[in-house]
């Protein structure tokens, strides 16, 4: 019974040929899809589009990191400066204070009828 | 005279759109026949098919040899077919007067059995129906079509088992 039927359905699914037609259906398919221009087909405008979208985050993220990259170089610049800037004044007003310290002392050595 | 199936492909890699054209030709029955089988549509199955040889076309450098074309074919026509009817969610029995259209050459067989077991084969759901297809009309053992269907052996074995199991009983309902 099971041979049977398996030979049966061989038989009902005997293999059907869609005719010379189809063929030249194909081929007629191949050259219109090969006579459309670069951008033609909608699967590749989608794939150009990816690919620009893509390259363009991409490039998006070089830049900020680039920009965040020369801000902190610009502060570290900036605070380098203002350091050095305050380390000159400090010097100066030391050398000024000594300057004063020592003429008080001078007047004061000088004048001996102030003492009492 | 046909060409040599390996001839054949290596020119046609080399652009030659005439030794494409004897590919097709030699391969359209097999592709055609599991597209309408499994669509049960023969506009829908020609349809697929040319679909099948257009990706074939546009992907015939990664098909090494003729024995991985026709597992190539099979595979692509399969899982084409599989995706338009889940798409469509429709593998619901087309009525006889159709089966028709989709029967194959003539033989000394009994047609109108032939024709309800076509009719019998369009109720099954896409991957049964796959697996009875290579199994009896590409003649494939359980391994190919594991290997096609990317199923284990023992799904394709339930699959078959099961199908014939449910075949003979409808067939025994009508006699």
């Amino acid at each position: 019974m099971s041979d049977d039927l398996e030979k049966r359905l061989r038989a009902a699914l005997r293999p059907v040929d869609p005719g010379e037609s189809f063929t030249r259906g194909v081929l007629e398919r191949i050259g219109s899809e090969q006579a459309q221009p670069r951008w033609g087909t909608r699967r590749t405008r989608l794939r150009w589009v990816s690919a620009a979208l893509a390259a363009s985050i991409l490039l998006a993220g070089v830049v900020a990191h680039q920009w965040q990259a020369q801000r902190t170089r610009r502060g570290l610049d900036a605070r380098r400066q203002l350091l050095e800037a305050l380390t000159v004044t400090s010097h100066k007003l030391d050398i000024a204070y000594r300057v004063v310290n020592d003429q008080d002392d001078n007047t004061t050595a000088s004048d001996p009828d102030d003492r009492t | 005279m046909s060409r040599p199936g390996e001839e054949l492909l290596s020119q046609a890699l080399a652009g030659d759109t005439a030794a494409f054209g004897a590919l097709v030709r030699s391969h359209q029955r097999a592709v055609y026949s599991l597209a309408l089988r499994m669509l049960s549509d023969p506009q829908q199955a020609e349809d697929l098919a040319q679909e099948v040889f257009l990706r074939l076309y546009r992907n015939l450098s990664s098909v090494g040899s003729v024995a991985h074309l026709s597992f190539w074919l099979r595979k692509v026509t399969l899982n084409g077919a599989i995706d338009r009817l889940r798409r469509e969610r429709r593998y619901q029995a087309v009525p006889l007067e159709q089966a028709e259209d989709i029967s194959g050459d003539t033989a000394d067989t009994d047609p109108l059995l032939e024709r309800r077991l076509r009719s019998l084969l369009r109720q099954l759901a896409p991957a049964p129906r796959a697996v009875l297809l290579l199994r009896y009309q590409e003649d494939l053992d359980p391994t190919e079509i594991a290997r096609t269907l990317g199923m284990s052996i023992n799904t394709v074995k339930s699959h078959l088992k099961r199908s014939l199991a449910l075949l003979r009983e409808r067939i025994g309902e009508i006699a």
